[in-house]
């Protein structure tokens, strides 16, 4: 966690937090806030078309590429087929279900404890994928 | 015969809009009345048994020009077909219930704050007269979709046989209260404790979808789903059910997590779970809230609905009147 000396802001190694309601398939973003830079910052409203902001970089191809193995397991896809960073859970055929279980999946397979809310952000293969490289950098600071 | 004109079907009391839009070989639909306030209704299709290309090709024709850009991002054919029947199966639902009056193709949403689709009441010039609140569950092989008026709704339906791919207990201690933990790990044959699970597991869900706020805006593990074993002298028209009632206790404090739901648990088609869950109406006395009153047709949309209450495809689990 680093602090500006002299100010205020903290910004924390935490990942953000996004509350994103999944239903059937069709999934909103509600709100993008950092918990301790509340005062400092309004929370962000953003809605699928516009980029989230994150404290974060996107993550690395061989946590993709496990991810990925993850979710064709959990769904039961056949080897060849597509899932890449921008598929969608719901266009994959995953219920809720499915996501738990993959969420699940995930955190055994990296050790990780991913949180209620942001589980339920996750749209695409992708957004798992980064999710995770931020767990994974924040265990091992 | 691909489609089926009964003879009772009123005609559709089209608009301008809609003639101008739908040059479409699809006959009316029945309409249906309106669900009593203690009254929810299930409307569902089986994917399987929609083979006819041309009346897929009919059935997208519905949709809205954002639904089907939705449709074109889904990969496989299976997948496709299902999310096609799932819109459909909203649309003709919805417009069943306002005596056909409003095209299904009319029909606008929108979200709830949580992102729990809601159909605008207003459509142009027209008005939809009910409040309908509505809910969509899909499987692979079955897609729900549930009713109400004016009273919010949650559906969620499973195959019976699907098996979880990570272990039972860890999901439930992951996901679950610790009194459904206790409970799931009381029963030692596989078989019933993921028979439990899955009972569970839709009473849950159909529990945050009525609620509006889903998964994260609920978490499973804040409040607990029991059941509780009824006793006859109190409700003496007990239909045959395995004779216990869906509970829910939530945290004191939680604001959000109310309380004041019904539930029902029923078998249908002898193949799939259906959870559902409605606000109580607090007009009613005692026991007569607990259990709520189903209707169930199973349909292929313009082609034939069957009403499936009464029969053996709709097996009381719990909770119905």
């Amino acid at each position: 966690m680093a602090t500006v000396a002299g100010t205020a802001i903290s910004i924390t190694a935490r990942p953000s937090r996004r509350s994103l309601q999944v239903f059937n398939g069709i999934s909103v973003v509600k709100s993008v806030s950092f918990a301790s830079q509340r005062k400092s910052f309004p929370s962000i409203r953003s809605h699928p078309a516009t980029p989230c902001f994150r404290v974060s970089c996107a993550a690395k191809p061989e946590t993709l590429e496990k991810v990925c193995k993850i979710v064709k397991k959990q769904l039961a896809l056949p080897e060849n087929s597509t899932v890449a960073g921008h598929s969608k859970f719901s266009d994959l055929g995953a219920d809720s279900l499915d996501t738990v279980e993959i969420v699940m999946g995930l955190e055994e397979a990296f050790g990780i404890t991913v949180e209620e809310d942001s589980a339920q952000s996750i749209v695409t293969v992708q957004d798992a994928a980064d999710l995770i490289e931020d767990l994974v950098c924040v265990k091992s600071a | 015969m691909r489609r089926l004109l009964r003879g009772d079907m009123l005609p559709l009391l089209s608009n301008l809009v809609s003639r101008r839009l739908v040059i479409s070989s699809l006959p009316s639909l029945p309409p249906a009345p309106l669900p009593s306030r203690r009254e929810a209704h299930l409307w569902y299709v089986v994917p399987n048994e929609l083979e006819d290309a041309s009346l897929l090709q009919d059935y997208r024709e519905l949709l809205s020009p954002c639904e089907k850009e939705n449709i074109l991002s889904i990969k496989g054919e299976a997948l496709k077909k299902c999310a096609i029947l799932s819109r459909v199966l909203v649309r003709t639902t919805l417009s069943r219930y306002t005596d056909c009056k409003v095209n299904p193709r009319l029909f606008k949403f929108r979200k709830n704050r949580f992102g729990k689709p809601e159909v605008e009441r207003q459509i142009g010039a027209l008005w939809v007269s009910s409040s309908l609140q509505f809910n969509i569950s899909h499987t692979s092989s079955m897609i729900a979709c549930g009713i109400t008026v004016d009273v919010p709704i949650g559906i969620d339906i499973e195959e019976k046989q699907r098996k979880p791919v990570n272990n039972i207990l860890s999901l439930a201690h992951r996901y679950f209260s610790p009194y459904e933990v206790q409970y799931l790990a009381s029963f030692m044959d596989p078989e019933t404790q993921q028979s439990e699970f899955l009972r569970l597991w839709t009473l849950k869900e159909a529990y945050v979808k009525a609620l509006g706020r889903g998964f994260s805006g609920a978490p499973f593990r804040d409040f607990t789903i029991r059941f509780e074993k009824s006793t006859d002298s109190v409700v003496p028209e007990q239909p045959k059910s395995e004779e216990f009632r869906i509970m829910i206790d939530t945290a004191f404090d939680s604001e959000n997590l109310t309380a004041n739901w019904q539930f029902a648990l029923v078998e249908l088609g002898g193949s799939h779970l259906a959870a559902i869950c409605m606000e109580k109406d607090e007009n009613m006395s005692g026991t007569e809230q607990d259990f709520l009153k189903l209707k169930v047709w199973k349909t292929l949309p313009y082609v034939e609905d069957k009403c499936m209450s009464e029969t053996d495809a709709v097996k009381n689990i719990s909770g119905l009147s």
